[in-house]
């Protein structure tokens, strides 16, 4: 029997937690380059919320809709390169070419996903590895407008912003810089978050599971397929836009097949299909290669254990792992609960 | 009353402690040794130029040796070394970490043009003076970075006198390019080929090849096919350049393989590139920035030196000489009164009568050192060992 | 225009030499990809450390390049067993997707691992053979390319004559079109899993002996080949060894006639452009045997 009452508390009671998540994750952000006050370490905390970036993307393409994509690093590179071309050599403005680089990385992405349309598993997995590659040459070999290996250098981060009132945020100030990252990060977080507890998440949960029922059902697994490339693909792309400036040099050997692995890695490690589990992989894999700095070359050996021993024994990465000692912590308190009731 | 009194006795004795603590370290305090000079070093050790960056360490670490026996101007030297793997990201971060905890007052490297491009800018703004000496491209003095000095001739420089000589001396009339993907090797060929058409020289083709291309056999294939060749710039790291060697001996092409070509290159082989390609690098020509058999002051103490710390059978490459130079060169300028990063790198601007193990070292208005002497060329005999060649 | 001739002909011996070597690197991937529809990430880094095997065997054993090439087998062959048993008959029946991630990270740990122990410095790897050249009618080929040609070819008459004339090799055929039928006629599934991955490892030991002493030798050496290896799984048609076959030799003459018309970064682009344009048009690949149902 379940009590109309206890239910709308329930609701309400997510709804408050999740206000809480919010707060908490916003209060996290602010004080963060308060704790790392020196050049270096905000340096890497924004590397980290690019890492983010890049994982949700990835979370939304393989988590949710089922598409293994293992050359995520391509579209960051099409962002990357796309914005600040117009910027050094068009001079345009930061913002705009900031969109023109998300929709570019997004378009492409749909690009592929109709090129492997019909294609599952292993095949995917190349065809996508496929497509890294060829993006990789073209950003190589297309010297008059990539300057290819040469690199592109001295790229200038965002213009600074005048409130009206206040003072001007200046974004070469490393500390503005970081807010500006995670500003977007927490926006991109939220809108994810609530397209997959829409029903278009359920449609891609059907997609992922079962295609062929999905089908029956008249969910189109193609249409869905290529939203959801097109958006983790446009989120990449963001992340590669700031990436370029925060760095300010632009290599083609940034978007490398093995950063892909890299960001795959983030999305395993973490556990796919919660959102929270690939920034949880985002963040670790970022921050732990620092703290294991100390230990010199072994510390890609202890990265590429762990992505192979979370994938053989964790298929849901630490987030699973998580979330199964919390529902059998809250097992038992419930369990505790009735038995002092009864 | 008794727990306020002992309480109150404690406190005093330990206040009296304390203040004779204090009082014994003060003298040792007022004599305390001027702060040694920190020397941030920006070497790629790892990655496929990993051979320079361990080289030019070595050399640095071999001077910083031989000036703390009795230091300068009362100051020692303290080497900070990060691993800037020869390209812009990993030299961004490493630059970023050196800046950060070590606060160098002078930093040597990076090992090569991209790494160092990258690195220019936070040099800069950090106000620290660089000093680089393996970079060729054109870009790290050209556009006149205050903060950043080379001793190592550039491209154009390099390139100048290649194809001059090539040119006169072995009679040169038709050349093919090859290089690697990156800043120095296009700027190395793009220079040369500048210069030996302006010569009257006749460029065939140009190929370049990215650093995973493992098979140049295709590529020779096609060289073959060109007709004659007189002379093969190449600009290639050792491991594609070794693969390349014997390629172009394979086609006939090169002397070493029967065939008339001359294969040319600037400074990037090391020593011991010989001996990996064999045969087919007799007749080799290169521009090295250090001659072993050179007879200068210089050179032989350095060969002194390095033979009694790592074995009378060794020899050390250009690369070594590269990183002792360096460190030398900044004692130059302790010498004359450098003691902080800006008064260093006014006094290196001022540099005269300096000569490192690679030449001498005079600095222009873009701190780009301008002394030719730093260009030695030697030509690879069929017992695998150096000839020098007397051109300038 | 006469003068075009030789060149072209070399190209085209050049682009064989190419491809016999794609083939012998891919060999393992297609019987792999074959009978258990399952690609290992790592098939790359088994070649490298095959590679480095026969490079130290060869030099503890004065030069003894069969020597070599034995050990490189060997090491393959137990590379291949370990990750068969600690990846794949573990993860057998679950998503498809795991034990790929699982090979990604396999993959990662034993180039860095490598990386720690070797150095990032190319080793000079000298067969005898890779020295000899031999010139008949205006071209030429170096002896470890001729040695390279030759072993790929025994390699795939042997691996044919296995598939086809073997008891145990009709069984593995069997496994690849249906391994649900199969398991009820009564063949060992686990036993010949193993095999499979033993046998396609030890192919992948073998292609790292021969190359070791073509490539620039370091730890990322297999690298550089993989992805083209997966492309030709793919262009061939997967499981398919005569689609290997037709697709690495075709691979090798693009690489070495765009090389001689355009610039070597092109021919990436060319072969994974055809790539692309066959998994869109023709998914099955070139030559396809069977039907697959992941299209």
């Amino acid at each position: 029997m379940v009590d109309p009452m206890t239910l709308s508390n329930t609701r309400s009671a997510r709804g408050t937690s999740r206000w809480l998540g919010l707060l908490t994750c916003v209060a996290v952000i602010v004080v963060l380059p308060l704790i790392f006050r020196d050049a270096y370490w905000r340096g890497i905390i924004t590397i980290c919320a690019i890492n983010i970036l890049l994982a949700i993307g990835l979370d939304f393409i393989f988590g949710f809709a089922g598409q293994l994509s293992l050359g995520h690093s391509a579209f960051a590179g099409i962002g990357a390169y796309t914005s600040t071309v117009l910027v050094t050599a068009l001079g345009a403005n930061f913002w705009v070419a900031l969109v023109c680089g998300v929709v570019c990385a997004g378009l492409a992405g749909v690009l592929l996903s109709a090129f492997a349309v019909r294609l599952k598993g292993h095949y995917l997995a190349i065809a996508s590895l496929g497509f890294a590659v060829i993006t990789y040459q073209i950003l190589v070999n297309w010297i008059s407008v990539t300057q290819g290996p040469l690199g592109i250098y001295g790229i200038p981060p965002p213009p600074s912003i005048s409130i009206p009132g206040l003072q001007t945020i200046n974004f070469s100030n490393h500390q503005a810089f970081f807010y500006l990252v995670s500003a977007f990060a927490l926006l991109t977080y939220v809108l994810l978050r609530n397209l997959t507890r829409s029903p278009i998440g359920d449609a891609l949960t059907a997609v992922r599971e079962d295609e062929i029922s999905a089908a029956s059902l008249g969910i189109k697994g193609t249409k869905w397929k290529m939203m959801a490339f097109g958006i983790g693909c446009a989120i990449a792309g963001l992340a590669g836009c700031f990436y370029a400036s925060f760095i300010g040099t632009l290599v083609p050997d940034a978007f490398f097949i093995t950063e892909s692995f890299m960001i795959l890695a983030m999305v395993v490690i973490g556990g796919r299909g919660n959102l929270w589990g690939a920034v949880l992989g985002a963040v670790l894999l970022t921050v732990v290669p620092e703290l294991l700095r100390g230990i010199g070359d072994f510390r890609l050996v202890a990265y590429g254990l762990a992505l192979t021993l979370v994938a053989l024994f964790l298929p849901g990465g630490l987030s699973g792992v998580l979330i199964q000692s919390a529902r059998r912590f809250n097992g038992s308190v419930t369990r505790a609960k009735s038995e002092t009731h009864a | 009353m008794g727990t306020l009194r002992r309480g109150f006795s404690i406190a005093s004795m330990f206040l009296v402690g304390v203040a004779v603590l204090e009082l014994s370290l003060a003298p040792a305090n007022a004599q305390a040794p001027a702060p040694s000079i920190k020397i941030g070093a920006l070497l790629a050790t790892s990655g496929p130029g990993a051979y320079q960056g361990a080289q030019q360490k070595e050399g640095a670490e071999l001077a910083i040796e031989q000036l703390n026996k009795a230091g300068v101007n009362g100051r020692k030297f303290q080497l900070f070394h990060e691993d800037s793997a020869c390209g812009p990201l990993p030299a961004t971060q490493a630059a970023k970490r050196l800046i950060e905890s070590a606060k160098p007052d002078v930093i040597i490297g990076e090992s090569c043009s991209d790494g160092t491009l990258a690195v220019m800018p936070l040099v800069q703004q950090a106000e620290i003076p660089l000093i680089n000496a393996s970079a060729s491209s054109l870009k790290i003095t050209e556009p006149g970075n205050a903060w950043t000095f080379r001793i190592f001739p550039h491209a154009v420089m390099q390139s100048d006198s290649f194809a001059r000589n090539a040119y006169d001396k072995l009679g040169a009339r038709t050349a093919v390019l090859l290089y690697e993907n990156t800043n120095a090797g296009i700027d190395t060929i793009d220079t040369f080929e500048k210069a030996f058409i302006a010569k009257g020289g006749k460029v065939l083709v140009k190929i370049g090849f990215g650093r995973d291309v493992n098979d140049f056999t295709s590529i020779a294939t096609r060289i073959a096919g060109l007709g004659l060749v007189d002379i093969i710039p190449t600009a290639s790291l050792e491991g594609q350049g070794v693969k390349l060697a014997q390629a172009l001996a394979q086609a006939g092409i090169t002397k070493a393989g029967g065939g008339k070509a001359v294969q040319l290159s600037n400074i990037w082989l090391p020593a011991g590139f010989d001996e990996k390609a064999g045969k087919p690098a007799v007749g080799f020509i290169r521009i090295v920035q250090f001659n072993h058999l050179e007879n200068r002051a210089p050179v032989q103490e350095f060969l002194k030196l390095y033979k009694a710390k790592y074995g009378a059978d060794k020899t050390p490459s250009h690369l070594q000489a590269q990183g002792y130079d360096q460190v030398m060169l900044i004692a130059d300028a302790i010498r004359r009164g450098g003691t902080d990063a800006k008064s260093i790198r006014d006094h290196l601007l001022a540099t005269k009568n300096f000569e490192g193990a690679t030449g001498h070292v005079v600095f222009d208005g873009k701190r780009q050192n301008s002394s030719p002497d730093t260009i030695h060329y030697v030509e690879t005999t069929a017992d695998l060992g150096w000839k020098t060649l007397d051109w300038q | 225009m006469l003068d075009l001739l030789p060149i072209l002909a070399q190209q085209i011996i050049n682009g064989l030499v190419l491809g016999s070597i794609y083939v012998l690197a891919t060999l393992g991937l297609t019987l792999i990809f074959g009978v258990l529809g399952q690609i290992n990430f790592a098939h790359a880094d088994f070649m490298t450390l095959g590679a480095f095997a026969a490079y130290f065997v060869a030099r503890a054993s004065g030069g003894n390049y069969l020597i070599a090439i034995v050990a490189a087998l060997l090491v393959g062959a137990l590379l291949g067993l370990v990750v068969n048993q600690a990846v794949f008959s573990l993860l057998r029946g679950q998503d498809e997707t795991r034990p790929l991630v699982a090979t990604i990270g396999v993959s990662v740990l034993l180039e860095n691992a490598a990386l720690a122990f070797l150095g990032p410095v190319p080793y000079t790897f000298d067969s005898p053979y890779s020295s000899q050249v031999i010139r008949a009618a205006g071209m030429y080929f170096t002896m470890q390319s001729v040695l390279v040609m030759f072993i790929a070819v025994l390699a795939v008459g042997s691996l044919y004559a296995f598939l086809k004339l073997t008891f145990v090799g009709k069984a593995l055929r069997a496994l690849s079109q249906d391994q649900e039928a199969a398991g009820l006629m009564g063949i060992n599934k686990k036993a010949l899993i193993a095999l499979t991955f033993v046998v396609g490892s030890a192919f992948a030991g073998l292609a790292g002996a021969m190359l070791g002493p073509i490539l620039v030798l370091t730890p990322f050496a297999g690298a550089t080949v993989i992805v083209k290896c997966f492309a030709i799984v793919i262009i061939g048609g997967f499981g398919n060894v005569e689609g290997t076959i037709v697709a690495g030799l075709m691979i090798g003459l693009i690489e070495s006639f765009t090389t001689q018309m355009l610039s070597p970064g092109m021919s990436d682009i060319v072969v994974f452009g055809i790539l692309l344009l066959t998994l869109a048009v023709r998914p099955t690949g070139l030559i396809a045997e069977r039907r697959e149902e992941n299209v």
